[in-house]
């Protein structure tokens, strides 16, 4: 991993365009007290360098699917990231990490009605092979969420529902 | 929260621009799809006003420093697992409190800077807070997928 060098206005920045990307880089200047060829540069560069990216958050009202679920996987050690990467290719699933703990994979996944999750964790996900088990569990209520810190994926595309 | 909010496909047009370039004018936008800015403008607050629409720049957990983040999955005892979920959301470090149907009653993600914080923050700070009665923790290793642009959007 590589130490990346930030300094106060790259990290002014983050934070301000954090709550607002759409703000013009005029106005940012203004606000920081440097050239709108400063801002731009510097816009370029964190983006460059996958540090942050720009899309448009949308609220769950807006999809279909809109209940969240965790779908704990237990699977074999020995291919554990092939696994991980056919979980990640399965409609509806927004996330999957590969963990060290009881299970191996924590994947996310949005669905509407409890069949389509059933259809998803308990048929799909289940039936890969080197799956031997899987628990879901239902988020029935969201306190916090923050959308704003994430994993920039490394061809700084942010791929949209089904994208 | 759940007033309805009907989306037409106008909005929905809006919105998969911003998705691929959340910096892109109003004007650009416009010209893209055969509208107005004006329009266009007027249709970005009303979704943003609705909070069903935030367009806003993602940074990296790797630009603040956080080198590895956990899920952590609470049994709750004796204490409305809310109360004990609302308390944990509000330490920085924890990006995500869901309560969970199942064997456990919380499931939260948490980043950190580095291993050493991981003993503050489980036996100094976790800890305080009453109701908890166990804390499995699972270490992320490898991140696949991390689609995070659709949320509950708060007001």
């Amino acid at each position: 991993m590589t130490t990346i060098q930030l300094d106060d206005l790259d990290r002014q920045l983050i934070e301000l365009l954090g709550h607002d990307a759409r703000v013009s880089n005029r106005k940012i200047a203004a606000e920081l007290g440097v050239t709108e060829g400063t801002v731009r540069g510097r816009i370029k560069r964190l983006q460059q360098e996958g540090l942050i990216a720009f899309t448009a958050v949308t609220g769950l009202e807006m999809e279909a699917k809109s209940r969240l679920a965790f779908v704990s996987v237990h699977a074999n050690v020995n291919n554990v990231r092939a696994i991980a990467r056919q979980i990640s290719e399965l409609p509806l699933i927004n996330g999957v990490m590969i963990t060290m703990g009881q299970f191996n994979i924590l994947a996310i996944c949005l669905f509407d009605e409890l069949d389509c999750l059933v259809n998803i964790a308990s048929d799909k996900i289940l039936s890969l092979p080197g799956v031997h088990h899987v628990e879901t569990s239902i988020a029935v209520k969201t306190l916090k969420y923050n959308t704003r810190i994430a994993r920039i994926t490394e061809d700084g595309l942010i791929t949209g529902l089904g994208g | 929260m759940t007033q309805n909010f009907n989306f037409d496909a106008t909005d929905r047009s809006i919105v998969e621009l911003l998705r691929q370039n959340g910096r892109a004018t109003n004007q650009q936008i416009a010209e893209n799809l055969g509208l107005t800015a004006t329009t266009v403008s007027s249709r970005i607050k009303r979704m943003e006003d609705a909070n069903q629409l935030r367009v806003v720049a993602v940074s990296d957990f790797a630009a603040h420093g956080f080198n590895f983040l956990m899920e952590v999955a609470i049994e709750v005892d004796g204490r409305p697992a809310s109360d004990v979920a609302q308390e944990l959301a509000e330490f920085p470090e924890v990006f995500a409190v869901h309560l969970v149907t199942g064997r456990y009653d919380i499931d939260m993600l948490v980043a950190l800077k580095d291993f050493d914080d991981l003993s503050h923050l489980l036996l100094d700070k976790f800890s305080q807070i009453g109701g908890i009665r166990s804390m499995t923790p699972a270490i992320v290793v490898d991140i696949i997928k991390y689609q995070f642009d659709i949320a509950p959007i708060e007001g």
